[in-house]
């Protein structure tokens, strides 16, 4: 069946629309239940790093970091943000999880530190049992992350927990693995009073407190994971990990 | 050039029927005419999503939606699809129908749709979805080619199942994540196959499932 050229044209158009509806339908539609996953996932992860124990799944998540988990910010001098509504710069009055990821946004593409650095606490009993910092990269196909958590003395590492959602399943995607993420456990970040990054490096030569295997096959993911560490550890947080060392 | 022979259904036939001609339609992906062991078509997404009973169910679920929901589109528009771009046409269908079944994961799977993460975008390049769109939904009514699509997602999914029981239960001891090796078994000197876990092992079940189907079945390469 010939069709008329500006039938074909016609064509083409509605179907880009009845796609696009359709798209757009779904995505606006389920946007709400996603962005409670995506919260719920996050936090999971702040609190697998901080290594809080017990089944971590849809609601439990939210009341284990409602009654275990408590959100400081510094500024990149390293001292607390105590008023917290002249720094809120999400307008709601009070400092929250968006203020943090806001405060990332705003230096994007820059060296220089984030206005607001949160530090996320593990309180046992009142007492901060333990702190976890997010760090931020490049991987090779798109952006990185991770949360590291810390001994209350910053004296070693107690848990990590990575983000690699670009990376190739199977390669660069294994910085995700509990392989990779507990190799971290009791490295050091202080080398005499101040902060020192963990490296990471070629498959199978790691040694000592500073340095960590990374993963054969993912040379530039964990090329940009070590920047990331050393950006996080010895740029971005070194005054506020200097300023709470005991 | 508008011939009504083109049309391969009898004009008569009721809308929604369950003949031999359907039933066969519907039953014949499983085995005789089976997406993976006899076309060999989407062998990528089997290799890959298959370490795990559960990624498989959900990719396998996946895959039926959106060849089912693809064939019946493309089947309603056949007769206005202008066959010039008709190629893109259905994969415009396609893709919308996949990024809608990814949102819906990300809403109410998230944890699935996270270790699924590329591949549900990736079912979009499956070659059984193009490939029942131009073979088959653009020649039948909507409801065949929905039984069509059906058989065939199905069809996949059957493979996809069998393939991540086998690597799941040898690689991991596990099956949809509980232990199903007895711990007794671990202490006499049990080991879980770490082959399977990799890409390899995927290569070597699905390769053994073609040979038990085709010995079963006698089909040979033409």
């Amino acid at each position: 069946m010939a069709h008329s050229t500006a039938y074909t044209f016609g064509f083409a158009a509605a179907v880009c629309v009845f796609c696009s509806t359709l798209v757009a339908g779904a995505a606006t539609s389920l946007s709400d239940l996603q962005k409670v996953n995506r919260i719920r996932d996050t936090r999971g992860a702040i609190l697998g790093a901080l290594q809080v124990e017990g089944e971590l799944r849809g609601e439990a998540i939210d009341r284990a970091w409602d009654e275990r988990v408590r959100l400081v910010f510094y500024t990149p001098e390293g001292t607390p943000v105590t008023d917290a509504a002249a720094a809120d710069l999400s307008g709601d009055g009070a400092l929250t999880e968006a203020d943090a990821e806001l405060a990332r946004q705003k230096v994007k593409g820059t060296d220089a530190p984030p206005p607001l650095l949160p530090v996320y606490q593990r309180l046992d009993e009142g007492s901060v049992g333990a702190m976890a910092i997010p760090v931020y990269g490049k991987g090779l196909w798109g952006p990185v992350s991770a949360y590291i958590a810390l001994a209350p003395d910053l004296s070693q590492v107690i848990g990590t927990t990575f983000f690699a959602p670009k990376e190739t399943p199977g390669l660069g995607a294994e910085i995700q693995e509990p392989a990779f993420e507990d190799a971290w456990k009791g490295k050091q970040v202080f080398d005499g009073g101040e902060p020192k990054a963990i490296a990471v490096t070629k498959p199978g030569t790691a040694s000592g407190p500073y340095e960590v295997d990374g993963i054969s096959g993912a040379t530039i993911t964990c090329r940009g994971v070590d920047a990331m560490i050393a950006e996080g550890i010895e740029n971005h947080y070194a005054a506020v990990l200097a300023a709470l060392r005991p | 050039m508008s011939s009504p022979a083109t049309e391969i259904a009898p004009a008569a036939a009721p809308a929604i029927a369950f003949g031999k001609k359907e039933k066969a339609t519907l039953l014949d992906p499983f085995l005789d005419n089976n997406p993976i062991t006899v076309q060999v078509l989407g062998i990528c997404s089997a290799l890959a999503v298959t370490v795990q009973f559960q990624r498989a169910l959900v990719m396998a679920a996946a895959v039926t939606v959106v060849v089912a929901g693809s064939n019946v589109v493309i089947s309603m528009l056949r007769n206005y699809i202008p066959s010039s771009i008709r190629i893109i046409v259905q994969l415009s269908v396609v893709a919308s129908l996949v990024i809608v079944v990814d949102q819906v994961l990300q809403a109410y799977l998230y944890d699935v749709s996270k270790q699924l993460s590329v591949f549900v975008g990736l079912i979009i390049t499956n070659c059984i979805i193009m490939g029942r769109a131009e073979a088959f939904a653009m020649a039948n009514p909507p409801w065949q080619s929905f039984l069509d699509g059906l058989g065939n997602g199905l069809g996949y999914g059957v493979i996809l199942l069998a393939v991540a029981f086998f690597r799941e239960v040898l690689g991991s001891g596990t099956l949809m994540g509980f232990s199903v090796i007895p711990a007794a078994a671990y202490s006499v000197g049990y080991v879980n196959m770490g082959l399977m876990v990799l890409a390899p092992g995927a290569f070597i079940v699905l390769g053994l499932l073609v040979w038990a189907q085709r010995a079963w079945t006698g089909y040979t390469e033409a």
